[in-house]
């Protein structure tokens, strides 16, 4: 059985996956930016007191939980040109990626703030401080430490997410085993090679959680 | 009743002041006036609406009807800035609440700094002054997770003072902490009465009432039952209300 697995072939594709596992960095990162980006709108919405703002969020928060990354692909890439806007895959990878784990770090972002204590916001209202104030001074440093693990886990869950853009031919990591299982006919040397290249991004994202939380752990430790 | 039929105005003025949560009636007709530089001491049985009576003040509660006056503003009234009144008026809460990100220094001095714009330097040295003050000269840079709770609230009185206020309001100060903490939260407490801030405490601690206070009001059920000096009240309660009180409190 072994006999079969050719290390030759898949060290002659290399090439191929080191494009591929670079272009799965800078697509996740851009598009791990842009989810902060909706993230953090979408949360500043969801936290006002009037409907207008948080009904939309909170309507879109949900759509993007209810249905399949996938499904929410396929129309950016098939749906959005039939309306009219015609975009470059790897435009429409990132788009997609960023609005729907947009939507997750949203959730895990408002979770931060609302888990600080309702008596750190008295105490910054009552020294006078104004609603700006009391976020960037009191509220954000607070909850900025307890979502680090949580956004570094919602990362790790984009990378994988991003092996779906390979349905749209985004050459990234996923597609380049694709391309080795199609050309050679050897879907085990493909998949196992890219499942190993997973694996190394998991860890390196899994080792900057641990830094971040020894680092924020040591700095104003709270009881 | 007209502006001008105002005869006197206290530092803290409530006119028949009501609070409802819900059908719930928090506090019920308050009228009661706290002068300059007195010290008021609220007592009363937990649930008596004392702790929504001084988070009034502050606007951390906001009343239903009847007239609030703080410093000469209207609370409610449009005119009143609420945040600009709250740097003036120090809130000291039972659970001390300091930030837990930042250090004694910087929690005494993130206020000042922020809010009443002095410059940093100014602010630290003003800081360092106010926590050698407290007895905690050597904390400064500790965070409120490596100070004990009367050293916590000790801060947070400091943090208080750095906002230089001219009212100081107590919420139950002592009532997290352990027995042998009370006495150093207590004693803070009393220099700044001695120094002439007009304070409002709600406490039990009947020393603290008997060394400082003018008056004590006791409230039950969301009405001040009976109000009068500390020695009056505690050892002439004229209410069978307070004398119920006062004995279970007086009774370890």
């Amino acid at each position: 059985m072994l006999e079969n697995f050719s290390f030759r072939t898949i060290v002659e594709y290399l090439p191929l996956f080191g494009q591929g596992l670079i272009t799965t960095v800078w697509l996740s990162a851009l598009s791990f930016v842009g989810a902060l980006i909706v993230g953090i709108v979408l949360c500043a919405m969801n936290l006002q007191r009037g409907w207008l703002f948080r009904a939309p969020a909170k309507a879109y928060i949900d759509a993007v939980r209810a249905t399949p990354l996938l499904a929410q692909l396929y129309f950016l890439y098939f749906g959005l040109p039939r309306l009219g806007f015609v975009l470059p895959e790897l435009v429409v990878g990132i788009l997609a990626l960023s609005l729907n784990s947009g939507a997750y770090v949203a959730e895990i972002i408002r979770a931060g703030i609302l888990s600080i204590p309702r008596g750190q916001v008295e105490a910054s209202v009552a020294s006078g401080m104004t609603y700006v104030q009391r976020m960037r001074l009191v509220v954000l440093p607070q909850a900025f430490k307890v979502t680090i693990p949580p956004l570094l886990g919602q990362a790790i869950v984009l990378v994988k997410d991003s092996a779906l853009l390979s349905l749209i031919s985004v050459s990234e990591l996923t597609r380049a085993g694709q391309l080795l299982a199609s050309d050679r006919f050897m879907p085990a040397e493909g998949f196992l090679t890219i499942a190993a290249f997973y694996l190394l991004l998991y860890y390196c994202l899994k080792g900057l959680a641990g830094l971040s939380s020894r680092w924020l752990g040591t700095a104003g430790a709270r009881t | 009743m007209t502006k001008t039929g105002l005869t006197k105005t206290g530092m803290i003025d409530f006119r028949g002041v009501n609070k409802w949560f819900g059908s719930l009636n928090v506090l019920k007709d308050i009228t009661l006036s706290v002068e300059p530089r007195e010290v008021v001491v609220v007592c009363g049985p937990s649930g008596s609406g004392k702790s929504t009576l001084i988070r009034c003040v502050n606007g951390l509660e906001t009343i239903k009807d009847g007239d609030l006056v703080v410093d000469g503003q209207r609370l409610g009234d449009p005119a009143t800035n609420m945040t600009q009144l709250r740097t003036e008026i120090g809130f000291v809460f039972q659970a001390f609440n300091l930030y837990p990100h930042k250090t004694a220094l910087e929690n005494v001095t993130l206020a000042p700094i922020h809010v009443r714009k002095i410059p940093r330097a100014e602010a630290e040295k003003a800081g360092r002054e106010l926590l050698a003050k407290v007895g905690l000269a050597d904390k400064v840079n500790a965070y409120p997770a490596q100070l004990s709770g009367g050293q916590q609230q000790r801060v947070a009185i400091a943090r208080c003072l750095g906002m230089r206020p001219k009212i100081m309001l107590f919420d139950e100060p002592t009532s997290a902490l352990d027995p042998e903490m009370i006495s150093e939260v207590l004693d803070v407490m009393v220099a700044v009465a001695e120094e002439g801030m007009t304070m409002m405490v709600v406490t039990h601690e009947m020393g603290f009432a008997r060394k400082v206070a003018q008056r004590v009001v006791f409230m039950d059920a969301g009405a001040i039952v009976e109000s009068g000096t500390p020695d009056e009240f505690f050892s002439h309660p004229k209410t069978d209300r307070s004398r119920a009180f006062l004995s279970k409190i007086l009774r370890h």
